[in-house]
């Protein structure tokens, strides 16, 4: 199928006006989405902010809490070992005040007064059991010099709190907070500020505790991650992947989200570093903010990297729904530009196919196809152009067809008499000959000279010779019917084809009277000129059946005629 | 009309047997895409674990044991279905074999044993390896790396380097000593100490003097160590003069690495010795799997990056690692192996005499 301009045209701004509505939605959709999830990331981040906060002031409470039983003197009093009464009495207002403290604060597993001396001895222990909060004495108190809450906290200044690594707690004996994850807080003893420890306050927290309290207040669909700084995991969605270095295997945020190597690989001391991360892949992508947060104010043996992630999907959740308004949009668009680039298509190429059809139809003469001149665009000037062309053709062609008719005229007119001429003559003759034979029908030629005409041409002169044959001409044709021919074959010699005719009696009485015409004087300028003629008659099928016979057997009866005394009219005779 | 209702009725069919087909060869590539290793620190780094895995087509997932105690439970719990393949040494391995928690391994399908030194390929003259059953003498592992145990000294707070184990209970250096964290070489190490006739076979009144022997220890050392990386950190930030090296050569390579001026020696009493060697658990999955494991670890790569980044010996070439000297007491396996886990956790937790020997 041959493309027309028409289908170009409308293919072309169908194309363009789909694709502007598709690019215009497909970047709108883009955007947004990119804005929602810059948008979560930062909301994330800022959560995550908060429960690094919220975080940090949960254990420095815990060290608040530490440093008050730290720098008690009723503390000091008991290491000192002075007055055995008192130490009696000192011991047991601690045990009540770490029991009392251990009934408040759910997330304490265990309270210690550590003697220095000893070997780390426990002096006054208050654990959580599953029948509540127990006050262990005598032989079950440990000996916990070589583990690095004691050994690091009793070289700490003054007013300092040791914050240990987050661990599983494998001591033996440690009641509810054995077999779980647990954090010691610790505070160095002394007597007075620039004395020698004499012994350490440990708070075993509860770390399931503290993290659940920070995972309580989460809005629905976020997920916690905690991690070490190193990067193993203490908190995480899926349980088993928690604590794993304490089984002999890794789980690490940077696996996980390898954007948060940054945070692992810089400066440990550098607090709150965060990055926001998007982890790629498909249906399990989640959009995620982590936080590593270094306790300044606390001497920590690690740093903490607190992570929130947020499923993509629920974040993009309103840019899927704002995808398929954009879309529909889309589709209506593009099915506007579809139409109008069809209308517009078909209102430039409508004219073009008016003036194709005016121009194709377009013939002298005839009124032709109607063309859209009265427009005032190009097309209306194409249209006008084509009208006056149409116009120069027309008035061209006319004078062209008045010079034909003039020539054909000439060609088969006699230019004195106005009668058809030999070559119109005998082309008369043919059609009735052949129309005569198909119909069995008769025809007869009168051969007709004009007697004394060369007398007159002679001596008169060629206007009177001219005025005897137009005399003649008028004559003859008065005599015949319209359907017949009278012709002039040149010089004085006429000649008339009666068709139909048979009757050789009105045949003669015919031949009579243009004997008579003739005969009646002609007027030229004031003279009476006296012609006359000579007729020979030939009649088909009856003397010849060929022109060319016919009008010879004519000739040569009206030469008899002329022999015989002209003013007569002879009748061919059979050779 | 029929032909709909043949077709609504097979639909659930076609689902049905769908999913049974999907489950079943989703467990078959479960099963068949892990190998379950169990290995100790520097045993198997990850490049070792990532050419292995481009090799075989198949995830390796590593848990590393930093005590024979954690090694025997991880194994024991599940009669030896949770893994496929773990690095033991000699003296333990007699634990797993008696409990049918190992099977014979076959050197044969190894080729990477046929590069190792004669002497590691003489399987059964190495004491413990090859068991007869039925009538047939089989091998249940096949050796990886070994090392002493000895000490580690900072040369600068030592003039000499120190003769006797019995430095480590020396009360000028309280506080300046790191022990391992282990039940069975902890009372070994005591043994040793108090000049048992055997460090591996305590017996009567031995027991009670060991642990007052571990107590006074306990009382001496800045604390004790699990993992060689802990041990390390611990050495250098307390300025530790004195470290028992469970981990022998491997502590010794890192701390030079980490810029410390340390020097090793092997005490009069003679140091332990401990030979790691490859084993497969009876429920490994895959026995095939697991032969290419130990082969691939006997290539260049891992063995290479055992010496030359763990500074361990490895068993393709001789090494100066000191176990030629006649002071070595290669590890046997211990006269009763949970009772010396369980005193020593209590040891460890802090317990005195009394409570660790009472009920």
């Amino acid at each position: 199928m041959k493309v027309g301009i028409a289908v170009r045209l409308g293919l072309a701004l169908a194309l363009v006006g789909v694709l502007a509505a598709g690019l215009t939605g497909y970047y709108g959709y883009a955007e947004s989405r990119a804005m929602l999830v810059a948008a979560a990331e930062e909301r994330l981040l800022t959560s995550t902010r908060v429960l690094v906060r919220q975080l940090t002031v949960g254990l420095e409470n815990t060290a608040r809490d530490v440093c008050l039983i730290a720098e008690h003197p009723q503390a000091a009093r008991l290491l000192r070992r002075a007055d055995p009464a008192m130490q009696i009495s000192s011991e047991r207002n601690v045990a009540l005040l770490f029991q009392r403290m251990l009934e408040t604060h759910p997330e304490y597993f265990q309270m210690r007064l550590i003697d220095a001396a000893d070997h780390g001895l426990e002096r006054i222990r208050v654990d959580r059991d599953v029948s509540g909060v127990v006050r262990i004495e005598g032989d079950e108190l440990q000996e916990k010099g070589h583990y690095p809450y004691v050994f690091e906290t009793v070289n700490l200044p003054a007013g300092a709190v040791y914050v240990s690594r987050a661990e599983i707690n494998h001591e033996v004996g440690a009641h509810a907070g054995q077999g779980k994850p647990s954090l010691q807080v610790a505070a160095p003893i002394r007597d007075r500020a620039d004395g020698p420890v004499l012994g350490l306050v440990v708070i075993n927290v509860d770390l399931n505790g503290l993290f659940a309290q920070l995972a309580a207040d989460l809005p629905p669909g976020l997920q916690l991650y905690l991690s070490n700084g190193r990067g193993d995991f203490l908190v995480h969605p899926d349980p088993g992947q928690a604590f794993a270095f304490d089984r002999g295997q890794r789980a690490s945020v940077q696996e996980q989200f390898p954007a948060t190597e940054a945070l692992l690989t810089g400066r440990t001391e550098q607090a709150g570093q965060l990055v926001t991360t998007s982890r790629p892949a498909g249906r399990e992508a989640v959009v995620a903010a982590f936080v590593r947060q270094h306790f300044t104010s606390l001497h920590s043996e690690d740093d903490f990297i607190l992570g929130l992630s947020q499923p993509l999907a629920a974040v993009v959740e309103q840019s899927a729904r704002l995808g398929s308004a954009t879309l529909r949009i889309v589709v209506g668009f593009s099915a506007l530009a579809v139409l109008l680039a069809f209308l517009l298509a078909r209102a430039l190429t409508r004219p073009l196919n008016q003036i194709v059809l005016a121009v194709r139809g377009y013939a002298p003469g005839l009124p032709g196809g109607r063309l859209p001149s009265a427009r005032q665009d190009e097309i209306g000037v194409l249209a006008r152009s084509i009208e006056d062309m149409q116009q120069q053709i027309r008035v061209q062609f006319d004078s062209l067809e008045e010079k034909q008719r003039a020539l054909d005229r000439l060609a088969s007119h006699d230019s004195l008499t106005g009668l058809p001429n030999r070559r119109l003559f005998l082309d008369r003759l043919d059609q009735a000959l052949a129309h005569a034979r198909r119909k069995d029908g008769h025809l007869a030629l009168l051969f007709i000279d004009l007697d004394n005409f060369k007398i007159i041409n002679d001596s008169l002169g060629h206007a009177a010779g001219d005025a005897v044959l137009c005399a003649a001409a008028v004559r003859l044709q008065q005599l015949v019917r319209a359907s017949d021919t009278v012709a002039r074959l040149g010089g004085d010699e006429f000649i008339v084809l009666l068709d139909g005719a048979d009757d050789p009696e009105a045949i003669a009485h015919l031949a009579e009277k243009a004997l008579g015409a003739l005969a009646q004087p002609v007027m030229h300028k004031g003279q009476a000129l006296q012609s006359g003629g000579s007729i020979g008659v030939s009649r088909y099928p009856h003397d010849a059946t060929g022109a060319t016979e016919l009008i010879a057997m004519a000739d040569k009866a009206m030469y008899r005629a002329k022999s015989g005394g002209r003013q007569r009219a002879c009748f061919a005779e059979a050779p | 009309m029929k032909l709909r209702g043949v077709s609504l009725r097979l639909v659930p069919l076609v689902r049905l047997v769908a999913v049974i087909l999907s489950g079943v060869f989703a467990a078959g590539a479960d099963a068949a895409g892990v190998l379950r290793v169990l290995a100790w620190p520097g045993y198997a780094d990850t490049e070792v674990i990532r050419s292995f895995e481009q090799k075989s087509g198949v995830r390796v997932e590593l848990t590393v044991v930093d005590t024979d105690e954690s090694l025997w439970q991880k194994v024991s719990a599940n009669g030896g279905r949770d893994f496929d393949v773990m690095a033991v040494n000699t003296a333990e391995l007699q634990r797993y074999i008696a409990a049918d928690l190992v099977q014979p391994v076959d050197p044969a399908r190894i080729a990477g044993t046929r590069r190792q030194l004669p002497r590691f390929r003489k399987l059964a003259d190495i004491p413990g390896l090859v068991h007869v059953r039925q009538g047939r003498a089989e091998a249940y592992a096949i050796p990886y790396t070994y090392s002493t145990m000895g000490l580690i000294y900072d040369r600068r707070q030592f003039a000499e380097a120190p003769a006797s184990i019995s430095v480590l209970w020396e009360p000028r250096y309280k506080g300046k000593v790191l022990a391992y964290s282990g039940g069975a070489h902890s009372f070994s190490l005591a043994a040793q100490a108090l000049g048992f006739p055997s460090p591996f076979r305590l017996q009567g009144s031995e027991w009670a003097r060991a642990v007052d022997k571990l107590i006074a220890l306990r009382r001496n050392v800045l604390g004790f160590y699990n993992r060689p990386e802990e041990s390390v950190q611990l050495f250098l930030r307390h300025r530790v003069a004195l470290m028992f090296a469970n981990y022998g050569l491997q502590q010794l390579h890192m701390l030079r690495a980490a810029g410390a001026d340390v020097g090793y020696v092997i005490p009069r009493e003679g140091a332990l010795a401990w030979l790691d060697c490859w084993a497969v658990t009876r429920g490994a999955r895959d026995v095939d799997l697991v032969h290419a494991w130990i082969d691939h670890l006997l290539g260049d790569t891992a063995s290479g990056l055992l010496a030359r980044r763990q500074g361990l010996a490895n068993t393709l070439v001789e090494s100066d690692a000191g176990t030629s000297s006649d002071r070595i007491v290669w590890l046997a396996a211990v006269e009763d192996a949970p009772r010396r886990e369980a005193l020593w956790a209590r040891i460890h937790s802090g317990d005195r005499a009394i409570r660790v020997l009472g009920p």
